[in-house]
């Protein structure tokens, strides 16, 4: 009996930690191509959920919701691009992480204006009737996650690898000059990866709030959690991410049972705390460190 | 093809090239030489957008390029295999080559197909590629990277390839092959500015060549005119 209850915190855990791996996927995107992220990306999340709410409000059926959902991402993934990243590049400064982090704090308040502080419900159309795998009842919104999660990455890398432009991507990001020489802009392909990781940050949103709600302060855990995925496993491991951020989301599962549900944090600040401490490159990488 | 007037260039505050004035004339290989620090990679950086000239042209086929963005010029027919080769090293060979052709091929699907017959051609020069087409770059050796290097500008079919320093680094068997393929594209009526420290073997390869001195032309002419120079035979050729 208890191990099933061991495997049902594990599972449940592992599935919700899916979506840290989801968000850390979008930073290890325009890392990739410009060695910068977006500090506001939980709002991103936030913001794309809610703008996907209401166009589920507006009628839009679920099939439409979701595209559009993601489009909106991208687009909002682009303005950050152009508006916070852009110039600073430019400039060789750090500045995008003050401008992105400013960026955040403007969405966020934008959202409460537009959409109120209220958390709302986001309706699904998936049965609630869990799905039984071992005696461990595992959700259908949860199964849609990891649907969601690793469609989204296979489909990702899948352009990466097949596709000529995916390789342009991976050409900037292994030498951004010499991929300049082959008439690759560097420039369209870091926008090309901030509307790839706005489009998955939004999924994120998407995939998450029927299972937490809607409202403005929805990803302030999840993007400490994701930031703590993405240091752990590194900035340039898309099985990385997914490996520890399952890892991660399993332990919280059981700290908040067996520990005390104030503790659902920590787990991700001690591996944050270890990693930093033993491994500072991430448990898979091999940038090197950089502060900023 | 390639016409370069007054150009000044440097980074920062200092300027490394002080008026360089140069031409390269289609199906010609012309060598830049000089001592180290002179400013010869900088010069093709200026050339080829990787720098951006504060003051200067350069007509690239009729056309000014100067301040243009890199990858801009690249569209419009310039190859520059880089000091340092900087193939991509986490990408296959074949990859490498591929991206070579960037600018003129499709983005999504087919591309390696239209671009087989030009890939054929890359592996009939360098066989080499054709046996590690599908290891990843970084694992090449240096001589092999730099063969990489110039089949992937080669795959742009450019107007004009900039070759910087192909030698740099290279055990000299190695540098012998190299300096044998660069006869081979001369062959083929490649367009070709070459900068080399081994000036001696460059002059042998070029049409005509300049000698840099401090960020500007000190002497130019056919290698036979500059193995009459005193200056240029002392100073380089030594």
């Amino acid at each position: 009996m208890n191990a099933l209850i061991i495997g049902q915190l594990a599972v449940s855990g592992a599935l919700m930690g899916l979506v840290y791996a989801l968000i850390a996927y979008g930073f290890q995107l325009t890392y990739a191509t410009s060695k910068s992220i977006n500090f506001g990306q939980g709002e991103l999340v936030m913001v794309s959920a809610f703008f996907s709410l209401t166009l589920l409000d507006l009628g839009v059926p679920y099939a439409l919701m979701v595209p559009g959902g993601l489009i909106f991402g991208a687009l909002l993934g682009l303005l950050v691009e152009r508006t916070g990243v852009r110039l600073a590049l430019e400039e060789k400064s750090e500045g995008w992480v003050l401008l992105t982090i400013i960026l955040g704090l403007f969405f966020f308040s934008a959202a409460e204006n537009i959409w109120g502080r209220d958390d709302r419900p986001f309706p699904t159309p998936l049965s609630q009737n869990p799905v039984q795998v071992f005696g461990i009842d595992i959700t259908r919104m949860e199964i849609s996650v990891a649907v969601g999660v690793f469609a989204i990455m296979g489909l990702i890398e899948l352009f990466k690898r097949r596709t000529l432009l995916g390789k342009a991507f991976e050409a900037v990001s292994a030498d951004r000059d010499a991929a300049e020489l082959m008439g690759i802009s560097a420039t369209r392909t870091v926008m090309l990866s901030y509307g790839l990781s706005g489009a998955v940050a939004a999924l994120a949103g998407i995939l998450v709030s029927p299972i937490t709600t809607v409202g403005p302060t929805m990803a302030s855990a999840m993007i400490l959690k994701a930031f703590s995925v993405a240091v752990v496993a590194g900035l340039d491991s898309g099985f990385g991410v997914v490996l520890i951020g399952m890892i991660l989301g399993a332990l919280e599962g059981l700290a908040s049972f067996y520990i005390g549900s104030g503790w659902r944090e920590a787990p991700g600040l001690v591996l944050l705390i270890l990693a930093l401490a033993v491994r500072p490159t991430g448990v898979f990488g091999k940038a090197g460190i950089r502060k900023v | 093809m390639l016409l370069v007037e007054d150009l000044h260039a440097g980074y920062g505050t200092s300027e490394v090239l002080t008026g360089l004035s140069l031409e390269v004339r289609a199906g010609t290989v012309v060598a830049l030489i000089g001592a180290n620090g002179a400013g010869k990679t900088t010069t093709m950086r200026a050339v080829s957008g990787a720098l951006r000239p504060s003051r200067g042209r350069v007509v690239l086929d009729g056309r000014d390029v100067q301040g243009l963005d890199a990858s801009r010029i690249a569209r419009l027919g310039l190859a520059h295999a880089p000091e340092g080769r900087k193939v991509f090293g986490p990408l296959t060979v074949e990859d490498n080559l591929l991206l070579g052709a960037y600018a003129r091929l499709p983005r999504f699907f087919g591309f390696r197909r239209r671009a087989k017959s030009d890939l054929d051609r890359i592996y009939e020069l360098f066989p080499r590629l054709r046996e590690r087409a599908r290891q990843t770059a970084g694992t090449l050796s240096g001589g092999e990277q730099q063969m990489l290097a110039i089949g992937r500008a080669l795959m742009a079919n450019p107007k004009v390839m900039l070759l910087d320093e192909p030698s740099m680094g290279l055990a000299p068997v190695i540098v012998q092959e190299v300096f044998r393929t660069i006869r081979q594209l001369k062959e083929a009526g490649i367009t070709l500015l070459l900068v080399e420290q081994f000036a001696r073997s460059a002059l042998e390869v070029a049409d005509y060549a300049y000698v840099m001195e401090r960020g500007r032309i000190a002497v130019h002419g056919t290698p036979a005119e500059l193995h009459r120079d005193e200056r240029v035979l002392s100073a380089y050729l030594g």
